[in-house]
C-alpha cells in the first residue's frame, strides 16, 4: 500500500490530502472534508445518492477512487447552496415537498441542476431521463420531477 | 403583511364562525424542508467524528446447524481490529427479540437463516473490519432445512424452534361456513402467492454508540427510540434510565426499522462501545441490511368463495401462510392484520379464515409498510376478478353488489357507518378513469400488443386496532423567542407526519406553523409512546397534539387576558395575535406573549396525552370491533402488454382515497404517489430471491426498485372526506394503505387484456411471456 499525496479543488477550495489507493471519493469527501451532502445508499455504484459533479459533470464517488480526482474540481450540494440556480432548485423542492426523508435530495438536486444547466427548460420526459440513475424510496418521483421540472420554468 | 392586522383577523374570524379550521386542508411547506434541501449533515452517519470504531457483521453461512464452535483469535489478531464481538461477551440477556423470545442477538448453539448474527467485528477503519470478517473460523454441524411454509408445518419437518413451527394461529370466524357453501350457486377456489419484498430504505440501519460516565448514548436511525433502548438495556442486562437514545433524522424506514433490527445494531455498537471505551458505529451495509433486517412475508394463500348466480358473495374460506422466515418479530402482528383483511373490503354472511405465520429456514420477514395487506389484498382482490370470469359479469358491478358501505358489516361483524367512503372512492375512479368504456374496448382484443384495465379495493383498520394499547405523549415547550418546542417520542422518518401534527396544534391555538420546531426524539426527555408504525402519528399524535393544544391555548388566553387587561373568555387567538373582543384593535403578537410570559415567570409548557378507545373482538373468532376506523380506496390501472415479450407498460394509474379530514394534501398525496410506486415495485419487478436459504440478490444492482422511467406517465390521485371516529376532524390514516392497490389493480389490467390469469407476484415481463407460451 502506497499513500499518495495528492490536489484536488473541492468547492472552490485547493485541498490537499493523503489518500491509500482504496479509499474512495465518498469518503474524502464526508469525512477528511467534511461535505456530507453526498450520501451511501448502495456502496456499488447502483443508487446515485453519491453524485458530486467532477469537472462539471455528474460521477458517484462511491465507486470513484479519490486519486482519480487529483487535479479535478469536485463540487457537492454544499458548494452549489449559493449559486441562483440551485437556489431556485432548492426552492422548488420546498414548494413541491419533493424531499420526504431527505436522503435522495442532494444527488436529485444536483441531477436537476446538470441538467438545468444545460438546458433550461427540459420536458418532464428528459427530467424523468435525468433522474433515473437516482433512486428514491418515498416520493414516486412524481414531486421531484415537478420540482426540477417548474424551477427550470423560472431561469 | 398585505392586508391590515385588524381586517385580517376580521377574516379569521368569519373563518372560524363559518366553523372552518385553520391552516387544516393547507398544504403548508413541513417544517423540516430547509436543512433537507440545502443537504445539511442530519443523519446519523453525517454526525459521527472522524477517529470513530466501526463494527461489521459476521453473518451464518448456513440456513441451519449446528454450531461446534467459534474461533475469534485470527480476527481478533488481523491489524486495527479492536474487539470481536460473540454471545460470549453479552453480559445481560442475549436476546433481541421484540415480541417472541426467540431470536438471540449473536447466534448461540444453533443457526436458523443466513440471516443470523454470529460475531461481530469492531476496528479502527471499517475496512479492517470487512477484512477480519473471514477470519473467525466458525465449525458448523449442518441440519436439514426447511423453506416452504406449509412444508414447515407438517408432523415430520425440522423443528426450527423448540416450540413448533407455527410461530402465530389467527382465526376469523362468522356466521357458517357450510351453509354459506351450500347456498351457493358456484364456487371458486385460487391459490395465490406472492415474494420477498425489501423495503430499501435509502439509508440502511445505523446507530452511534458513545459510552461516558456509566451511561450511553446512542444516536440512531430508527422509527421507536424507546423499543432501542429496550433491547440495548435487556443485552446489557442494564436499568433502562443508564441508555439514552435520540433518533437522528431518518433516512426512510418502511417498517424494517421498527422491527428489531434498529436494537441489533445498536445493541453490537453498544457492546463493542463498552469494550473498548470508544465511541463505535455500526452502521449497516446494504448487503447485510438486506439479508439480515426483516421483508415482506412471501405468502401463500387459498381462497375458496362461495357465490349465488347473480353475483352475491355468500361463503368466503381463507387460508393465508406467511413465510415467517426464522423468527417471529412483529410478524406475529402481521398475520392478524392479513387475517383480519382476508377477504377484502365485502359483506360476506359466512365467513372461515385461518391465518398463519410460519417459521421456514429462509431469512426473517417481519414489519414492512402495508403489515399483511398487500398479500391479504392481492389474493381478495384477484379472487374478486376470477368470481366476475366465472359468472361472466363485470368486476366492477360485482364489487358494487356486494362492497362495504354505510350499514354493511365487515368479516368480523363490525358495522359500518356514515365514515365508510367506499362508494364514492369506487365512483371517483371509474369517472376518472373512464372504466366502463375501456373495460369493454379491451375485453375483445387479439393483437400482440394489447391494453387493459384493472381495479382493486380496500379497507384498511386504522392505526394498532388489535395490536396494542395505542397511545402518544406530544410536549409543547415555550421559549421566550415565541418558538415552540413540539417533542414527542413519535418519529419522523419521511412522511412528514409530525409536521402535519404540528399544523394541528397550530390549528388548534392560532399560532402559525412558522413558530413551531421538532426537538429530537430523546428518551431522556420524551415518554415513550408505542412505535411510529401502524400509520398512526396523524391520527393517534394528532390528538395527543390537539389535548396538549387545548392546554396551551388556555394558559396563552389566561396570560393574555393579564396583559390585555380583559377576561380569559373575551380573549381571542387568531394567526399569531391574541386581541379581547371588547377591543379588537388592540393586538398583542404571539412573540410578544411569549417574551412577557417569560420575564412574569408564567410556564406556557404543556404536554399532551391521548389513548385510543379500547378495541372489543373476540380473540377466538375475531368477531367485533378490532379498529376504530376504516381508511378505504379503490384504483383503477391501465397497462399496454406486449404479450410475446411480456414488456408491461403502465399508462396510467388512478386511486382514490377516503382519509377522513385532510390535514396536508400536498403530503396525504405524497404519501399516496410513493406507496403506490412501492406497490408497483412489488407488483411488477420486486423480489428478494432466496436459494435455499441464502438470498441471490442482497444489492441494488439485482434487486430492483422502481426508477424514475418506470412509474405511470399519468397518475391520477384523488382524496375522499368521510370523517372517522377517532382522528383531529375525522382524519384517517394514509401512509399504508397506497401500497396495497397496485399488485391486484395491475393483475386484474393485465387479465383484462390478455385473458390470463397471473396468481402471483411479482408479475415480471419473464412471467408475463411464459404464461403466454403457455397459453396459447
Amino acid at each position: 500500500m502506497s499513500n499518495m499525496l495528492i490536489k484536488m479543488k473541492v468547492n472552490g477550495t485547493e485541498r490537499e490530502v493523503l489518500v491509500e489507493p482504496e479509499d474512495r471519493l465518498l469518503d474524502v469527501l464526508r469525512d477528511d472534508f467534511g461535505f456530507k451532502s453526498p450520501k451511501e445508499g448502495c456502496g456499488t455504484g447502483d443508487c446515485g445518492l453519491c453524485t458530486v459533479l467532477m469537472d462539471g459533470k455528474p460521477v458517484l464517488s462511491c465507486v470513484t477512487p479519490a486519486f482519480q480526482a487529483r487535479d479535478r474540481e469536485i463540487v457537492t450540494l454544499e458548494g452549489l447552496n449559493d449559486d441562483p440556480l440551485m437556489k431556485n432548485i432548492e426552492a422548488s423542492f420546498r414548494d413541491h415537498h419533493a424531499a420526504q426523508c431527505g436522503f435522495c435530495t442532494p444527488a436529485m438536486e444536483i441531477m436537476g441542476y446538470d441538467l438545468l444547466k444545460a438546458k433550461s427548460k427540459p420536458t418532464k420526459e428528459e427530467v424523468k431521463e435525468a433522474i433515473s440513475g437516482t433512486l428514491c424510496r418515498c416520493t414516486g418521483y412524481y414531486d421531484i420531477v415537478d420540482a426540477i421540472y417548474d424551477a427550470g420554468g423560472s431561469e | 403583511m398585505a392586508v391590515s392586522v385588524e381586517n385580517y383577523i376580521t377574516e379569521l374570524q368569519k373563518k372560524a364562525e363559518r366553523g372552518e379550521l385553520l391552516y387544516i386542508g393547507q398544504s403548508l411547506k413541513r417544517i423540516d424542508d430547509l436543512e433537507k434541501a440545502l443537504g445539511s449533515p442530519i443523519y446519523t452517519n453525517d454526525l459521527i467524528p472522524r477517529n470513530t470504531l466501526y463494527a461489521k457483521l459476521v453473518l451464518s453461512k448456513h440456513p441451519h446447524a449446528w454450531i461446534r464452535s467459534i474461533k475469534v483469535s485470527g480476527a481478533a489478531a488481523h491489524p486495527g481490529v479492536r474487539a470481536v464481538l460473540t454471545y460470549m461477551d453479552v453480559p445481560g440477556i442475549n436476546e433481541s427479540a421484540a415480541i417472541v423470545p426467540d431470536r438471540p442477538l449473536f447466534a448461540h448453539e444453533k443457526v436458523r437463516s443466513t440471516g443470523d448474527i454470529v460475531a461481530a467485528i469492531v476496528a479502527e477503519k471499517e475496512i479492517r473490519a470487512m477484512e477480519a470478517r473471514d477470519l473467525v473460523e466458525v465449525e458448523y454441524d449442518p441440519i436439514k432445512p426447511v423453506f416452504d411454509p406449509i412444508e414447515a408445518m407438517g408432523a415430520d419437518a425440522p423443528k426450527i424452534h423448540e416450540s413448533g413451527n407455527v410461530a402465530k394461529h389467527m382465526r376469523v370466524a362468522k356466521g357458517n361456513i357450510d351453509a354459506g357453501f351450500n347456498e351457493a350457486d358456484v364456487i371458486v377456489e385460487n391459490t395465490y402467492k406472492t415474494q420477498f419484498q425489501d423495503a430499501v430504505p435509502m439509508e440502511t440501519e445505523t446507530a452511534f454508540v458513545v459510552p461516558h460516565d456509566d451511561r450511553l448514548l446512542i444516536i440512531g436511525s430508527m422509527q421507536s427510540p424507546h423499543n432501542t433502548q429496550a433491547s440495548v438495556a435487556k443485552v446489557l442486562g442494564w436499568p433502562l434510565e443508564r441508555v439514552e437514545v435520540i433518533q437522528a433524522v431518518t433516512g426512510g424506514a418502511f417498517g424494517p426499522k421498527s422491527d428489531e433490527t434498529p436494537g441489533d445494531v445498536a445493541s453490537i455498537a453498544a457492546l463493542g462501545a463498552l469494550k473498548t471505551g470508544k465511541p463505535v458505529l455500526m452502521s449497516m451495509d446494504r448487503r447485510e441490511s438486506m439479508i439480515a433486517h426483516t421483508k415482506r412475508h412471501p405468502s401463500i394463500i387459498k381462497h375458496r368463495t362461495g357465490v349465488k348466480s347473480d353475483g352475491r358473495l355468500t361463503a368466503s374460506r381463507v387460508e393465508i401462510y406467511l413465510n415467517g422466515g426464522a423468527y417471529a418479530s412483529l410478524g406475529v402482528m402481521v398475520i392478524i392484520r392479513a387475517t383480519f383483511h382476508a377477504n377484502g373490503p365485502y359483506e360476506i354472511p359466512n365467513v372461515l379464515n385461518d391465518g398463519y405465520k410460519v417459521y421456514t429456514n429462509d431469512t426473517y420477514a417481519g414489519s414492512f409498510r402495508g403489515f399483511g395487506a398487500p398479500q391479504a389484498i392481492f389474493a381478495a382482490e384477484s379472487q374478486m376478478d376470477e368470481i366476475a370470469r366465472k359468472l361472466n359479469i363485470d368486476p366492477l358491478d360485482l364489487r358494487l353488489m356486494n362492497m362495504l358501505r354505510p350499514g354493511k358489516r365487515t368479516s368480523t361483524g363490525q358495522l359500518m357507518d356514515d365514515s365508510c367512503g367506499l362508494p364514492e372512492c369506487v365512483d371517483a375512479v371509474v369517472r376518472s378513469s373512464d372504466y366502463r368504456k375501456k373495460v369493454a374496448e379491451y375485453s375483445t382484443q387479439s393483437g400482440r400488443v394489447r391494453r387493459g384495465i384493472g381495479m382493486a379495493i380496500l379497507h384498511h383498520g386504522n392505526s394498532l386496532g388489535p395490536e396494542n394499547n395505542d397511545y402518544a405523549y406530544v410536549y409543547l415547550n415555550v421559549d421566550k423567542h415565541g418558538i415552540i418546542h413540539l417533542g414527542t417520542a413519535l418519529t419522523e422518518y419521511g412522511s412528514g407526519a409530525v409536521s402535519g401534527i404540528a399544523q394541528i396544534a397550530a390549528s388548534v391555538t392560532g399560532i402559525p406553523l412558522e413558530h413551531f420546531v421538532i426537538d429530537r426524539p430523546d428518551t431522556d426527555k420524551h415518554k415513550e409512546s408505542g412505535a411510529t408504525v401502524a400509520s398512526r402519528v396523524t391520527v393517534i399524535g394528532g390528538n395527543a397534539a390537539k389535548n396538549a393544544a387545548i392546554k396551551l391555548k388556555e394558559r396563552v388566553i389566561s396570560f393574555a387576558a393579564s396583559l390585555l387587561d380583559s377576561n380569559p373568555e373575551k380573549i381571542k387567538l387568531a394567526d399569531g395575535y391574541a386581541f379581547s373582543t371588547d377591543n379588537p384593535e388592540k393586538t398583542i403578537t404571539w412573540n410578544e406573549i411569549a417574551k412577557r410570559s417569560f420575564k412574569a415567570g408564567v410556564s406556557l409548557d404543556v404536554v399532551g396525552y391521548y389513548i385510543a378507545p379500547k378495541c372489543i373482538w373476540d380473540p377466538d373468532t375475531g368477531v367485533g370491533s378490532p379498529y376504530n376506523q376504516y381508511t378505504f380506496g379503490a384504483a383503477v390501472a391501465e397497462v399496454e402488454v406486449d404479450v410475446e415479450t411480456g414488456e408491461l407498460k403502465i399508462l396510467n394509474f388512478h386511486v382514490a382515497y377516503d382519509v377522513g379530514k385532510v390535514i396536508n394534501p400536498a403530503q396525504a398525496i405524497g404519501q399516496i404517489y410513493g406507496g403506490s410506486v412501492q406497490g408497483i415495485g412489488y407488483a411488477v419487478m420486486e423480489e428478494l430471491i432466496h436459494v435455499d436459504g441464502r438470498v441471490a440478490n442482497p444489492n441494488l444492482k439485482d434487486y430492483y426498485i422502481p426508477t424514475s422511467m418506470d412509474i405511470p406517465d399519468k397518475f391520477i390521485p384523488i382524496l375522499i372526506e368521510k370523517p372517522g371516529s377517532m382522528g383531529f376532524h375525522g382524519a384517517k390514516v394514509i401512509a399504508e394503505p397506497p401500497i396495497v392497490l397496485p399488485g391486484p389493480a395491475i393483475r386484474n389490467a393485465i387479465l383484462n387484456a390478455t385473458g390470463m390469469e397471473i396468481n402471483g407476484l411479482p408479475i415480471t415481463s419473464e412471467k408475463i411471456s411464459m404464461n403466454y407460451a403457455q397459453h396459447e
